[in-house]
Protein backbone atom coordinates (compact mmCIF):
# COMPACT_ATOMS: atom_id res chain seq x y z
CA UNK A 1 0.00 0.00 0.00
CA UNK A 2 2.83 2.52 0.94
CA UNK A 3 4.58 1.34 -2.47
CA UNK A 4 1.44 2.02 -4.44
CA UNK A 5 0.80 5.74 -2.70
CA UNK A 6 4.22 6.72 -3.26
CA UNK A 7 3.92 5.37 -7.10
CA UNK A 8 1.22 7.55 -7.56
CA UNK A 9 3.22 10.27 -5.97
CA UNK A 10 5.63 10.13 -8.15
CA UNK A 11 3.21 10.28 -11.19
CA UNK A 12 1.47 13.10 -9.98
CA UNK A 13 4.87 14.70 -10.09
CA UNK A 14 5.01 14.00 -13.66
CA UNK A 15 2.26 15.03 -15.22
CA UNK A 16 2.78 17.90 -13.37
CA UNK A 17 5.45 18.51 -16.18
CA UNK A 18 2.78 18.61 -19.11
CA UNK A 19 2.26 21.99 -19.54
CA UNK A 20 -0.75 21.70 -22.36
CA UNK A 21 -0.42 24.75 -24.91
CA UNK A 22 -2.26 27.88 -24.67
CA UNK A 23 -5.85 27.76 -26.06
CA UNK A 24 -6.92 28.45 -29.71
CA UNK A 25 -8.67 32.18 -29.68
CA UNK A 26 -10.07 33.83 -32.44
CA UNK A 27 -7.52 36.79 -32.85
CA UNK A 28 -4.27 37.21 -31.25
CA UNK A 29 -5.17 39.65 -28.56
CA UNK A 30 -1.08 40.82 -28.53
CA UNK A 31 -1.94 42.30 -31.97
CA UNK A 32 -5.07 44.14 -30.73
CA UNK A 33 -4.62 45.26 -27.26
CA UNK A 34 -1.44 47.12 -25.63
CA UNK A 35 0.53 44.90 -22.89
CA UNK A 36 2.34 48.30 -22.26
CA UNK A 37 -1.44 50.00 -21.45
CA UNK A 38 -3.28 48.13 -18.71
CA UNK A 39 -6.05 49.70 -17.74
CA UNK A 40 -8.46 49.62 -14.91
CA UNK A 41 -11.88 51.11 -15.55
CA UNK A 42 -15.24 51.38 -13.27
CA UNK A 43 -18.20 52.98 -14.79
CA UNK A 44 -21.78 52.44 -15.54
CA UNK A 45 -22.89 49.91 -18.07
CA UNK A 46 -24.78 51.63 -21.04
CA UNK A 47 -25.23 48.82 -23.20
CA UNK A 48 -24.07 45.16 -24.28
CA UNK A 49 -23.57 43.87 -27.62
CA UNK A 50 -24.66 40.66 -28.06
CA UNK A 51 -22.46 39.97 -31.56
CA UNK A 52 -20.30 37.67 -32.96
CA UNK A 53 -17.24 37.04 -32.83
CA UNK A 54 -17.12 39.08 -29.97
CA UNK A 55 -19.01 40.68 -27.02
CA UNK A 56 -18.53 43.67 -26.43
CA UNK A 57 -19.73 46.42 -23.43
CA UNK A 58 -20.08 49.89 -23.30
CA UNK A 59 -19.33 51.70 -20.07
CA UNK A 60 -19.47 55.54 -18.95
CA UNK A 61 -16.25 55.77 -16.83
CA UNK A 62 -16.68 59.10 -14.91
CA UNK A 63 -13.65 61.17 -14.55
CA UNK A 64 -12.38 62.83 -11.43
CA UNK A 65 -13.15 66.28 -13.10
CA UNK A 66 -16.49 64.96 -13.73
CA UNK A 67 -16.32 64.35 -17.47
CA UNK A 68 -17.23 60.96 -18.89
CA UNK A 69 -15.60 58.96 -20.88
CA UNK A 70 -17.08 55.81 -22.74
CA UNK A 71 -15.33 52.73 -23.27
CA UNK A 72 -15.94 49.39 -25.05
CA UNK A 73 -15.11 46.29 -23.36
CA UNK A 74 -14.11 43.34 -25.39
CA UNK A 75 -15.26 39.56 -24.03
CA UNK A 76 -15.20 35.98 -26.05
CA UNK A 77 -18.08 34.95 -28.10
CA UNK A 78 -21.88 35.37 -27.01
CA UNK A 79 -22.22 31.59 -27.71
CA UNK A 80 -20.20 30.87 -24.47
CA UNK A 81 -22.04 33.19 -22.44
CA UNK A 82 -25.55 31.38 -23.62
CA UNK A 83 -24.25 28.32 -22.99
CA UNK A 84 -23.33 29.01 -19.24
CA UNK A 85 -26.79 30.43 -18.67
CA UNK A 86 -25.77 34.37 -19.09
CA UNK A 87 -28.77 36.17 -20.53
CA UNK A 88 -29.48 40.20 -22.01
CA UNK A 89 -31.18 40.49 -18.86
CA UNK A 90 -27.81 39.02 -16.94
CA UNK A 91 -25.87 42.54 -17.09
CA UNK A 92 -28.77 45.84 -17.14
CA UNK A 93 -27.38 49.20 -18.19
CA UNK A 94 -26.50 51.04 -14.97
CA UNK A 95 -24.93 48.43 -13.37
CA UNK A 96 -21.40 49.11 -11.65
CA UNK A 97 -18.60 47.54 -12.72
CA UNK A 98 -14.96 47.50 -12.67
CA UNK A 99 -12.89 46.62 -15.82
CA UNK A 100 -9.51 45.20 -15.58
CA UNK A 101 -7.91 45.23 -19.19
CA UNK A 102 -5.46 46.12 -21.52
CA UNK A 103 -6.05 48.92 -23.71
CA UNK A 104 -6.25 48.73 -27.41
CA UNK A 105 -3.12 49.69 -29.25
CA UNK A 106 -4.60 52.30 -31.49
CA UNK A 107 -5.15 54.35 -28.20
CA UNK A 108 -9.09 54.53 -28.40
CA UNK A 109 -11.06 54.25 -25.13
CA UNK A 110 -11.20 50.40 -26.10
CA UNK A 111 -10.06 47.50 -23.93
CA UNK A 112 -10.31 44.17 -23.63
CA UNK A 113 -12.56 42.90 -20.26
CA UNK A 114 -9.65 40.64 -18.65
CA UNK A 115 -11.21 41.00 -15.57
CA UNK A 116 -14.89 41.92 -14.95
CA UNK A 117 -16.07 42.11 -11.46
CA UNK A 118 -18.70 43.97 -9.50
CA UNK A 119 -17.29 46.90 -6.87
CA UNK A 120 -18.29 44.64 -4.45
CA UNK A 121 -15.02 42.15 -5.91
CA UNK A 122 -17.36 39.25 -7.26
CA UNK A 123 -16.60 38.24 -10.49
CA UNK A 124 -19.42 39.60 -13.16
CA UNK A 125 -18.58 36.41 -15.19
CA UNK A 126 -18.11 33.61 -12.99
CA UNK A 127 -15.73 30.99 -13.38
CA UNK A 128 -15.31 28.57 -10.39
CA UNK A 129 -11.51 30.00 -10.76
CA UNK A 130 -9.46 26.70 -10.82
CA UNK A 131 -11.51 23.78 -11.01
CA UNK A 132 -12.15 24.13 -15.05
CA UNK A 133 -15.70 23.27 -14.29
CA UNK A 134 -17.41 27.04 -15.33
CA UNK A 135 -20.65 24.78 -15.79
CA UNK A 136 -20.77 23.18 -12.44
CA UNK A 137 -22.47 26.37 -10.94
CA UNK A 138 -20.56 25.45 -8.05
CA UNK A 139 -19.36 29.10 -7.64
CA UNK A 140 -21.06 31.22 -4.77
CA UNK A 141 -20.32 34.35 -6.42
CA UNK A 142 -22.18 33.76 -9.34
CA UNK A 143 -24.13 36.19 -10.49
CA UNK A 144 -27.86 34.75 -11.03
CA UNK A 145 -30.78 36.47 -12.37
CA UNK B 1 15.86 14.89 -10.37
CA UNK B 2 15.97 13.22 -13.53
CA UNK B 3 16.17 9.58 -11.89
CA UNK B 4 12.69 10.57 -10.56
CA UNK B 5 11.37 11.16 -13.44
CA UNK B 6 12.61 8.10 -15.38
CA UNK B 7 11.10 6.29 -12.16
CA UNK B 8 7.46 8.10 -12.39
CA UNK B 9 8.11 7.05 -16.47
CA UNK B 10 8.70 3.09 -15.64
CA UNK B 11 5.86 3.00 -12.68
CA UNK B 12 3.39 5.08 -14.86
CA UNK B 13 4.18 2.15 -17.19
CA UNK B 14 3.92 -0.66 -14.97
CA UNK B 15 0.46 1.03 -13.53
CA UNK B 16 -1.54 0.99 -17.31
CA UNK B 17 0.59 -2.04 -19.17
CA UNK B 18 -2.63 -3.79 -19.90
CA UNK B 19 -5.10 -1.91 -22.00
CA UNK B 20 -2.21 -0.18 -23.96
CA UNK B 21 -2.01 -3.26 -26.58
CA UNK B 22 -5.55 -3.77 -26.65
CA UNK B 23 -6.74 -0.03 -27.57
CA UNK B 24 -3.77 1.34 -29.68
CA UNK B 25 -5.32 -0.09 -32.96
CA UNK B 26 -8.72 -1.01 -32.05
CA UNK B 27 -10.16 2.57 -33.56
CA UNK B 28 -9.14 2.27 -37.23
CA UNK B 29 -8.33 -2.22 -37.54
CA UNK B 30 -11.85 -2.77 -36.31
CA UNK B 31 -14.97 -2.81 -38.17
CA UNK B 32 -17.71 -1.62 -35.97
CA UNK B 33 -19.54 -4.74 -35.32
CA UNK B 34 -16.09 -6.33 -33.71
CA UNK B 35 -15.88 -3.72 -31.44
CA UNK B 36 -18.88 -4.43 -29.57
CA UNK B 37 -21.99 -5.51 -32.01
CA UNK B 38 -23.74 -2.55 -31.45
CA UNK B 39 -25.62 -1.64 -34.25
CA UNK B 40 -26.74 1.88 -34.57
CA UNK B 41 -30.14 3.28 -35.40
CA UNK B 42 -31.48 3.63 -39.15
CA UNK B 43 -33.18 6.81 -41.40
CA UNK B 44 -36.14 6.02 -42.81
CA UNK B 45 -34.37 4.98 -45.91
CA UNK B 46 -32.19 2.66 -44.02
CA UNK B 47 -28.72 4.02 -43.73
CA UNK B 48 -26.68 4.81 -40.53
CA UNK B 49 -28.27 7.66 -38.65
CA UNK B 50 -25.57 10.12 -37.54
CA UNK B 51 -27.65 13.03 -37.54
CA UNK B 52 -27.90 15.41 -34.18
CA UNK B 53 -25.50 17.65 -32.71
CA UNK B 54 -22.16 16.29 -31.43
CA UNK B 55 -20.13 18.09 -29.68
CA UNK B 56 -15.90 17.25 -29.82
CA UNK B 57 -14.63 19.67 -26.77
CA UNK B 58 -11.86 17.59 -25.13
CA UNK B 59 -8.06 18.54 -23.65
CA UNK B 60 -6.67 15.39 -25.04
CA UNK B 61 -4.06 17.14 -27.07
CA UNK B 62 -3.67 16.67 -30.65
CA UNK B 63 0.18 15.08 -30.28
CA UNK B 64 1.53 13.05 -27.56
CA UNK B 65 3.46 15.18 -24.81
CA UNK B 66 7.04 13.73 -24.90
CA UNK B 67 6.62 13.19 -21.52
CA UNK B 68 4.48 10.59 -22.00
CA UNK B 69 6.49 8.77 -25.01
CA UNK B 70 5.74 5.36 -25.05
CA UNK B 71 2.67 5.77 -23.11
CA UNK B 72 -0.70 5.39 -25.05
CA UNK B 73 -3.18 5.11 -22.56
CA UNK B 74 -3.89 7.04 -19.73
CA UNK B 75 -5.71 5.03 -16.31
CA UNK B 76 -8.59 6.65 -15.00
CA UNK B 77 -6.31 8.13 -12.05
CA UNK B 78 -3.72 9.47 -14.35
CA UNK B 79 -6.43 10.95 -16.33
CA UNK B 80 -7.78 12.68 -13.88
CA UNK B 81 -4.64 14.09 -12.85
CA UNK B 82 -3.89 15.03 -16.15
CA UNK B 83 -7.18 16.93 -16.28
CA UNK B 84 -6.57 18.92 -13.17
CA UNK B 85 -3.10 19.90 -14.12
CA UNK B 86 -4.36 21.00 -17.91
CA UNK B 87 -6.79 22.87 -16.54
CA UNK B 88 -5.25 24.97 -13.96
CA UNK B 89 -2.49 25.61 -16.64
CA UNK B 90 -4.94 27.04 -19.06
CA UNK B 91 -6.77 28.69 -16.18
CA UNK B 92 -6.83 32.83 -17.11
CA UNK B 93 -7.39 33.64 -13.96
CA UNK B 94 -4.07 33.43 -13.12
CA UNK B 95 -1.50 36.65 -13.33
CA UNK B 96 1.93 34.79 -13.65
CA UNK B 97 4.15 35.38 -16.65
CA UNK B 98 4.38 39.13 -17.47
CA UNK B 99 2.17 41.66 -19.37
CA UNK B 100 2.63 39.90 -22.15
CA UNK B 101 1.34 36.53 -21.65
CA UNK B 102 -0.98 37.98 -19.45
CA UNK B 103 -2.93 40.12 -22.68
CA UNK B 104 -2.73 36.59 -24.56
CA UNK B 105 -4.97 35.21 -22.02
CA UNK B 106 -7.49 37.97 -22.64
CA UNK B 107 -10.27 37.01 -20.40
CA UNK B 108 -10.89 35.21 -17.58
CA UNK B 109 -11.95 31.64 -17.56
CA UNK B 110 -15.81 32.21 -18.23
CA UNK B 111 -15.14 32.70 -21.63
CA UNK B 112 -13.44 29.68 -23.18
CA UNK B 113 -14.94 26.25 -23.60
CA UNK B 114 -12.32 23.76 -24.49
CA UNK B 115 -13.60 21.35 -22.40
CA UNK B 116 -12.61 19.57 -19.22
CA UNK B 117 -11.99 15.92 -20.27
CA UNK B 118 -10.18 13.78 -21.91
CA UNK B 119 -11.57 11.36 -24.64
CA UNK B 120 -13.46 8.77 -23.64
CA UNK B 121 -10.65 6.55 -24.83
CA UNK B 122 -8.39 8.10 -22.33
CA UNK B 123 -5.55 8.00 -24.86
CA UNK B 124 -2.78 10.29 -25.09
CA UNK B 125 -3.02 12.19 -28.33
CA UNK B 126 -5.50 12.26 -30.84
CA UNK B 127 -3.02 11.16 -33.22
CA UNK B 128 -3.08 7.35 -33.63
CA UNK B 129 -0.86 7.78 -36.37
CA UNK B 130 2.27 7.48 -36.51
CA UNK B 131 2.16 5.38 -33.35
CA UNK B 132 4.53 7.60 -31.37
CA UNK B 133 0.84 9.71 -31.55
CA UNK B 134 3.55 12.95 -33.28
CA UNK B 135 2.57 14.56 -36.29
CA UNK B 136 5.02 13.31 -38.76
CA UNK B 137 8.15 16.25 -39.68
CA UNK B 138 7.15 19.21 -41.78
CA UNK B 139 8.96 18.71 -45.23
CA UNK B 140 12.17 21.29 -45.38
CA UNK B 141 9.62 23.93 -47.74
CA UNK B 142 6.77 23.73 -44.73
CA UNK B 143 9.18 24.37 -42.41
CA UNK B 144 10.42 27.58 -44.78
CA UNK B 145 6.96 28.91 -45.46
CA UNK B 146 5.80 28.08 -41.68
CA UNK B 147 8.82 30.31 -41.36
CA UNK B 148 7.43 32.75 -43.88
CA UNK B 149 4.26 33.28 -42.31
CA UNK B 150 5.30 33.43 -38.25
CA UNK B 151 7.22 36.98 -39.81
CA UNK B 152 3.94 38.58 -41.45
CA UNK B 153 2.49 37.99 -38.01
CA UNK B 154 4.66 39.25 -36.13
CA UNK B 155 5.06 42.82 -38.12
CA UNK B 156 2.25 45.38 -38.40
CA UNK B 157 -0.41 44.00 -40.30
CA UNK B 158 -0.43 46.07 -43.42
CA UNK B 159 -4.02 44.93 -44.57
CA UNK B 160 -6.23 42.02 -43.52
CA UNK B 161 -4.80 39.32 -45.57
CA UNK B 162 -1.63 39.70 -43.39
CA UNK B 163 -3.67 37.94 -40.97
CA UNK B 164 -4.74 34.52 -40.46
CA UNK B 165 -7.95 33.03 -41.77
CA UNK B 166 -9.90 32.73 -38.55
CA UNK B 167 -9.17 36.41 -37.65
CA UNK B 168 -10.46 37.52 -41.13
CA UNK B 169 -13.55 35.29 -40.15
CA UNK B 170 -12.94 33.25 -43.48
CA UNK B 171 -12.48 29.97 -41.93
CA UNK B 172 -13.37 28.66 -38.26
CA UNK B 173 -9.74 27.54 -36.54
CA UNK B 174 -11.59 23.92 -35.26
CA UNK B 175 -14.01 23.37 -37.94
CA UNK B 176 -11.80 21.98 -40.80
CA UNK B 177 -11.86 19.68 -42.62
CA UNK B 178 -10.35 18.18 -40.47
CA UNK B 179 -12.28 18.99 -37.36
CA UNK B 180 -10.06 19.65 -34.35
CA UNK B 181 -11.00 20.20 -30.90
CA UNK B 182 -10.32 24.31 -30.49
CA UNK B 183 -10.91 27.14 -27.81
CA UNK B 184 -14.85 26.91 -28.14
CA UNK B 185 -17.80 26.53 -30.56
CA UNK B 186 -17.00 22.59 -30.10
CA UNK B 187 -20.19 21.90 -32.17
CA UNK B 188 -21.23 19.96 -35.25
CA UNK B 189 -24.75 19.08 -36.70
CA UNK B 190 -25.09 16.22 -39.39
CA UNK B 191 -28.37 16.28 -41.49
CA UNK B 192 -28.78 13.28 -43.93
CA UNK B 193 -30.58 13.05 -46.65
CA UNK B 194 -30.57 9.60 -49.00
CA UNK B 195 -28.22 11.54 -51.39
CA UNK B 196 -26.40 13.96 -49.30
CA UNK B 197 -24.97 14.65 -45.91
CA UNK B 198 -24.50 18.25 -44.25
CA UNK B 199 -22.21 18.93 -41.77
CA UNK B 200 -22.81 22.19 -40.81
CA UNK B 201 -19.84 23.75 -37.95
CA UNK B 202 -20.85 26.23 -35.47
CA UNK B 203 -17.78 27.92 -35.65
CA UNK B 204 -18.07 30.41 -38.43
CA UNK B 205 -20.62 28.89 -38.97
CA UNK B 206 -20.46 26.78 -42.11
CA UNK B 207 -21.92 24.02 -43.85
CA UNK B 208 -20.19 21.27 -46.19
CA UNK B 209 -22.69 19.66 -48.30
CA UNK B 210 -21.40 16.21 -49.42
CA UNK B 211 -22.89 14.49 -52.54
CA UNK B 212 -23.13 10.77 -51.92
CA UNK B 213 -23.63 9.97 -55.42
CA UNK B 214 -20.40 8.95 -56.59
CA UNK B 215 -19.36 12.40 -58.57
CA UNK B 216 -16.31 12.94 -58.90
CA UNK B 217 -14.21 15.72 -57.68
CA UNK B 218 -14.52 19.32 -59.17
CA UNK B 219 -12.02 19.75 -61.89
CA UNK B 220 -8.39 20.81 -60.74
CA UNK B 221 -8.75 24.37 -61.67
CA UNK B 222 -11.33 24.78 -59.13
CA UNK B 223 -10.59 25.50 -55.85
CA UNK B 224 -12.18 26.16 -52.93
CA UNK B 225 -11.72 27.15 -49.15
CA UNK B 226 -12.90 24.18 -47.46
CA UNK B 227 -11.85 22.18 -50.54
CA UNK B 228 -14.74 19.90 -52.16
CA UNK B 229 -15.99 17.05 -50.13
CA UNK B 230 -17.77 13.04 -51.67
CA UNK B 231 -18.86 11.33 -49.54
CA UNK B 232 -19.53 7.12 -49.41
CA UNK B 233 -20.76 4.65 -47.07
CA UNK B 234 -18.37 1.78 -45.64
CA UNK B 235 -20.49 -0.23 -44.13
CA UNK B 236 -21.45 1.50 -41.40
CA UNK B 237 -19.12 4.33 -41.54
CA UNK B 238 -19.81 7.19 -43.48
CA UNK B 239 -16.12 8.63 -45.64
CA UNK B 240 -15.92 11.56 -46.48
CA UNK B 241 -12.82 12.61 -49.05
CA UNK B 242 -12.03 16.38 -49.46
CA UNK B 243 -9.58 17.53 -51.88
CA UNK B 244 -9.56 21.08 -53.88
CA UNK B 245 -8.11 23.16 -51.16
CA UNK B 246 -6.74 26.79 -51.54
CA UNK B 247 -3.31 27.75 -51.21
CA UNK B 248 -4.45 30.34 -47.98
CA UNK B 249 -6.54 27.50 -46.69
CA UNK B 250 -3.37 25.98 -43.77
CA UNK B 251 -4.50 22.72 -41.90
CA UNK B 252 -0.97 22.86 -39.51
CA UNK B 253 0.74 23.85 -42.57
CA UNK B 254 -0.70 22.42 -45.33
CA UNK B 255 -1.13 24.12 -49.14
CA UNK B 256 -4.10 23.81 -51.60
CA UNK B 257 -2.44 19.99 -52.36
CA UNK B 258 -3.94 18.77 -49.16
CA UNK B 259 -6.16 15.85 -49.13
CA UNK B 260 -7.99 14.78 -45.96
CA UNK B 261 -10.34 11.71 -45.72
CA UNK B 262 -13.01 11.21 -42.47
CA UNK B 263 -14.71 8.70 -40.88
CA UNK B 264 -17.90 9.19 -38.96
CA UNK B 265 -18.76 5.86 -37.37
CA UNK B 266 -21.43 5.91 -34.73
CA UNK B 267 -20.41 3.45 -32.39
CA UNK B 268 -22.92 4.03 -29.35
CA UNK B 269 -26.06 5.78 -29.11
CA UNK B 270 -23.91 9.00 -27.37
CA UNK B 271 -20.90 8.33 -29.77
CA UNK B 272 -19.86 9.78 -32.83
CA UNK B 273 -16.51 8.06 -33.58
CA UNK B 274 -14.79 10.37 -35.78
CA UNK B 275 -11.28 9.52 -37.74
CA UNK B 276 -9.32 11.36 -39.97
CA UNK B 277 -6.48 11.05 -42.19
CA UNK B 278 -4.46 13.98 -43.83
CA UNK B 279 -1.77 14.16 -46.54
CA UNK B 280 0.15 16.71 -48.27
CA UNK B 281 3.33 15.77 -49.65
CA UNK B 282 4.40 19.36 -49.70
CA UNK B 283 3.86 19.94 -45.50
CA UNK B 284 4.38 15.99 -44.01
CA UNK B 285 7.15 13.52 -44.96
CA UNK B 286 4.30 10.86 -44.29
CA UNK B 287 0.56 10.75 -44.20
CA UNK B 288 -0.68 10.87 -40.68
CA UNK B 289 -3.89 9.98 -38.96
CA UNK B 290 -5.99 10.81 -35.28
CA UNK B 291 -9.79 9.82 -34.05
CA UNK B 292 -11.58 12.24 -31.90
CA UNK B 293 -14.85 10.40 -30.61
CA UNK B 294 -17.48 13.43 -30.56
CA UNK B 295 -20.51 12.85 -27.46
CA UNK B 296 -24.28 13.47 -28.81
CA UNK B 297 -25.78 16.98 -27.08
CA UNK B 298 -29.06 17.99 -26.14
CA UNK B 299 -27.80 21.75 -26.45
CA UNK B 300 -28.81 23.71 -29.12
CA UNK B 301 -25.94 24.49 -31.75
CA UNK B 302 -25.43 28.92 -31.71
CA UNK B 303 -25.07 31.08 -34.70
CA UNK B 304 -21.71 32.28 -35.38
CA UNK B 305 -21.82 34.89 -37.87
CA UNK B 306 -18.52 36.30 -37.13
CA UNK B 307 -18.43 39.22 -39.98
CA UNK B 308 -20.71 40.41 -37.66
CA UNK B 309 -19.20 42.65 -35.51
CA UNK B 310 -15.39 41.99 -36.02
CA UNK B 311 -14.63 44.68 -34.63
CA UNK B 312 -11.30 43.08 -33.54
CA UNK B 313 -9.52 43.33 -37.60
CA UNK B 314 -10.64 46.82 -37.53
CA UNK B 315 -8.67 47.47 -34.08
CA UNK B 316 -5.42 45.28 -35.20
CA UNK B 317 -5.33 47.42 -38.34
CA UNK B 318 -5.49 51.07 -36.67
CA UNK B 319 -3.44 49.78 -33.89
CA UNK B 320 -0.91 48.98 -36.37
CA UNK B 321 -1.66 52.21 -38.03
CA UNK B 322 -0.68 54.28 -35.19
CA UNK B 323 2.44 52.45 -34.27
CA UNK B 324 3.41 53.29 -37.69
CA UNK B 325 2.91 56.67 -36.99
CA UNK B 326 4.17 57.23 -33.57
CA UNK B 327 7.36 56.10 -35.05
CA UNK B 328 7.44 57.82 -37.44
CA UNK B 329 7.00 60.50 -34.97
CA UNK B 330 9.72 59.59 -32.45
CA UNK B 331 11.99 59.50 -35.73
CA UNK B 332 11.34 63.52 -36.37
CA UNK B 333 11.75 64.36 -32.92
CA UNK B 334 14.93 62.15 -32.76
CA UNK B 335 16.28 63.63 -35.64
CA UNK B 336 15.77 67.38 -34.51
Amino acid sequence: MQNKVSVLVAGAGLLLLLVAPPALAHHAFAAEFDANRPVRLKGAVTRMEWINPHAWIHIDVKKPDGKVEKWMIEGGTPNTLLRRGFTKHSLLPGTEIVVDGYQAKDGSMKANGRDLTLPDGRKVFMGSSGTGAPRDGKDPTEVKK
Amino acid sequence: MSQLVLTAVIVMFVLAPAPIAGQASSARAKTPAARGAWTPPRTTWGAPDLQGIWDFATITPMERPKELAGKEVLTAEEAAEFEKRTLEQRNPDRRDGGSQADVGRAYNQFWWDYGTKVIGTKRTSLVVDPPDGRIPPLTPQARQRAETRAEVLRRPAAGPEDRNLWERCILGGNAGPPMVSGAYNNNVQIFQTPEQVVILNEMINDARIVPLDGRPHLPPSLRQWRGDSRGRWDGDTLVVDTTNFRDPTNFRGSRATLHVVERFTRVAADTLLYEFTVDDPQTWTRPWSAAMPMTKTEAPIFEYACHEGNYGMVNILTGARAGEKAAEEAAKTGSR
